[in-house]
């Protein structure tokens, strides 16, 4: 599950690992749940974008519980999410901007930045933005702890 | 310099984080404002610690602000300029201390290669800090990850910033 000697309790692998500090997952969780809700960015882009992270990061396990289900055929073309007919132009737009956020966030051009800011305003692209920091920084900590489903340790 | 991709909101605050664009997410921004104080405030790691971790990611994703930042708790631990020039690529043939190194060690590790393995640092990490420790740390260079690209991401941040101190995070 961890390469950590020790873990505390928890429902799953990822709680198991974080809850060893308590109070620092505690405020993780209540920040991370926030994000999710509807009024701010809509959780199935969030979702996609939090799937194309883990997949880049190297993570195997997905922090956090309030993701929706991604649609199967996005799904299965999310490693090439460009030249997918199951994207919008949305999606799309947001993907592109995660994986250069991810990458090298000074390397965002403004071509790359302007659908996104245009579709979802001020307030929109601050809780995008927030929701890709915990995206990415907590798909690498999947990762560099790597925690993984339970019976799936190498 | 980037264009500002998004205004910060009329405040009166005169705090960098709450007049910044965070603004326009209130709940989001008093969350975040929660979980970043009890990282720095009521840890387990020393600020020392954690701050050379923060500067070493801030100079690697090279955002302006969070170079320039210096946290009073980690001075007052003793953590000097002079010290801090040490944080730079070559750290591994300085006078650091051996834990310090394998902390900044891991910030690269995250940073460039979070699904490598990374075998060796991680037993140097488990002869220096406790997983409760470990998990801290990681998590730590998450949010400072996170939160310098939210900064570089948005735009309109000056070329360079002159060295200064803050407040160290607290729940407020």
């Amino acid at each position: 599950m961890t390469w950590l000697p020790e873990t505390a309790g928890g429902s799953d692998p990822f709680s198991r690992v974080f809850a060893l500090r308590p109070n620092l997952y505690e405020a993780w969780r209540e920040f991370e749940g926030l994000l999710w809700r509807d009024d701010r960015v809509d959780p199935n882009v969030l979702a996609l974008c939090q799937l194309r992270l883990a997949q880049r990061n190297g993570a195997r396990w997905l922090p956090g519980s309030a993701a929706p289900a991604v649609d199967e055929a996005k799904l299965a073309d999310l490693d090439a999410w460009w030249k997918s007919e199951h994207f919008t132009p949305l999606e799309k737009a947001c993907l592109r901007f995660a994986e250069q956020y991810a990458l090298d966030p000074s390397g965002i051009g403004d071509d790359d930045a302007r659908p996104v800011t245009e579709a979802l305003g001020d307030a929109g692209t601050v809780a995008f933005v927030e929701a890709l920091a915990i995206f990415d920084g907590f798909t690498r900590f999947c990762a560099m702890l790597d925690i993984v489903p339970e019976g799936d340790a190498q | 310099m980037i264009a500002p991709r998004v205004k910060a909101p009329r405040t009166e605050s005169r705090d960098p984080i709450q007049a910044s664009a965070l603004a326009h997410q209130p709940e989001l921004l008093g969350a975040f404002l929660r979980l970043y104080g009890t990282l720095w405030s009521r840890g387990e790691v020393d600020q020392f610690t954690k701050e050379m971790a923060r500067i070493r990611n801030a100079r690697t994703v090279n955002c302006p602000i969070c170079k320039a930042t210096r946290f009073a708790g980690a001075r007052a631990e003793g953590l000097s300029e002079a010290i801090v020039d040490e944080i730079r690529d070559g750290y591994s043939t300085s006078d650091l201390a051996p834990r310090h190194k394998a902390v900044l060690a891991w910030v690269d590790a995250f940073l460039a290669e979070p699904g490598g393995g990374h075998e060796v640092l991680r037993k140097q990490l488990l002869e220096h800090y406790t997983p409760a420790q470990i998990v801290e740390l990681t998590a730590g260079i998450a949010l400072f990850m996170g939160f310098s690209k939210i900064a570089v991401s948005l735009g309109g941040l000056p070329d360079e910033i002159p060295v200064h101190e803050q407040p160290t995070p607290d729940v407020p």
